[in-house]
């Protein structure tokens, strides 16, 4: 298994590598359950942070795919298998807002990963950059994701 | 109180606090409406054997609720430019969140806009941070030299 030194230098090399997605259109169903869900009254437009909340926008993997704690692939294809994933929190610019029927494009990108020790041992910070807009290239919503990846705690 | 204007907003103001105690159900539907399938939200025993008391509210529905406080303060008037939020204590069903917030600046940008920025805390009811985070509203402006720019 490589080390925590490697992966940083694996994922360091994605910098500026896009991964580009259609995610289809957007359903006001879908964002007015994410409303509700949140304790927020539905609404037309999607909520701020709809978009770069959901987590899958296909059929997903099966279940024999998934991780043991459930999680599939949330990592957009990074070389992180073996570490756990959380994420620390968002940075979000709102450009245009999100409409039923809205066809919605995701350009991903990591735009930094360092290496940092904590108390409990060794983590990496990665800032993943999220850029949603419509299918004529509008910007809809700009993210930057704050993830902590962390080995695996020795049973 | 929601403010009517760029003008009616001064630094210290402070936003009208929220508290919101989420539910197991809450947080089941929130991972249901995110195809969020992560063990740590639903499964208490998985929950446990990390090392928790519970299972956990969401990272993003944490920055939701800080949302919702800047939001409702702001009215619907208002225009979010920026929302930040980080994920710094851990929140379980059943706990108390209060999130509050204040004006840290106001100021008009080069094409007349009436930009209000603010500080945001979510707290427990023992005072642990759990989410702090920063918002930019654009307000409606009285004075005429800002566009009024639907939301």
């Amino acid at each position: 298994m490589s080390t925590l030194e490697e992966v940083c230098e694996d994922v360091r090399k994605r910098i500026g590598t896009v991964t580009r997605d259609d995610l289809g259109p957007v359903s006001a169903r879908d964002f007015q359950r994410f409303a509700v869900a949140a304790g927020e009254p539905p609404g037309a437009t999607a909520p701020p942070l709809f978009l770069s909340s959901v987590l899958g926008w296909g059929a997903g993997p099966t279940g024999d795919a998934l991780s043991p704690d459930g999680t599939g692939d949330e990592t957009a294809g990074l070389p992180l298998d073996g570490l756990r994933l959380m994420g620390a929190g968002q940075d979000l610019d709102f450009h245009a807002p999100v409409r039923d029927g809205t066809r919605v494009v995701r350009e991903t990108s990591v735009e930094d990963v360092t290496l940092k020790q904590g108390g409990s041992g060794p983590f990496l910070v990665i800032t993943m950059l999220r850029m949603f807009a419509d299918e004529s290239g509008t910007p809809l919503v700009t993210c930057r994701d704050n993830l902590i990846a962390r080995p695996e705690a020795p049973r | 109180m929601t403010p009517a204007t760029f003008e009616d907003v001064t630094v210290g103001t402070a936003l009208d606090p929220v508290t919101i105690r989420p539910t197991t159900i809450q947080l089941f539907r929130f991972s249901a409406a995110t195809w969020n399938a992560h063990r740590i939200h639903y499964d208490v025993a998985y929950a446990v054997h990390e090392g928790y008391p519970d299972v956990l509210v969401q990272s993003h529905l944490h920055g939701c609720f800080l949302l919702r406080t800047v939001l409702a303060w702001a009215g619907p008037r208002a225009r979010l430019r920026r929302f930040g939020w980080r994920n710094r204590g851990i929140a379980v069903p059943g706990d108390t969140l209060t999130c509050t917030g204040v004006v840290t600046a106001c100021r008009v940008d080069g094409s007349g806009a009436g930009l209000v920025e603010c500080a945001l805390e979510e707290r427990k009811a023992d005072g642990t941070l759990c989410a702090p985070g920063t918002a930019v509203l654009e307000f409606p402006r009285t004075s005429g030299d800002g566009e009024d720019v639907p939301a």
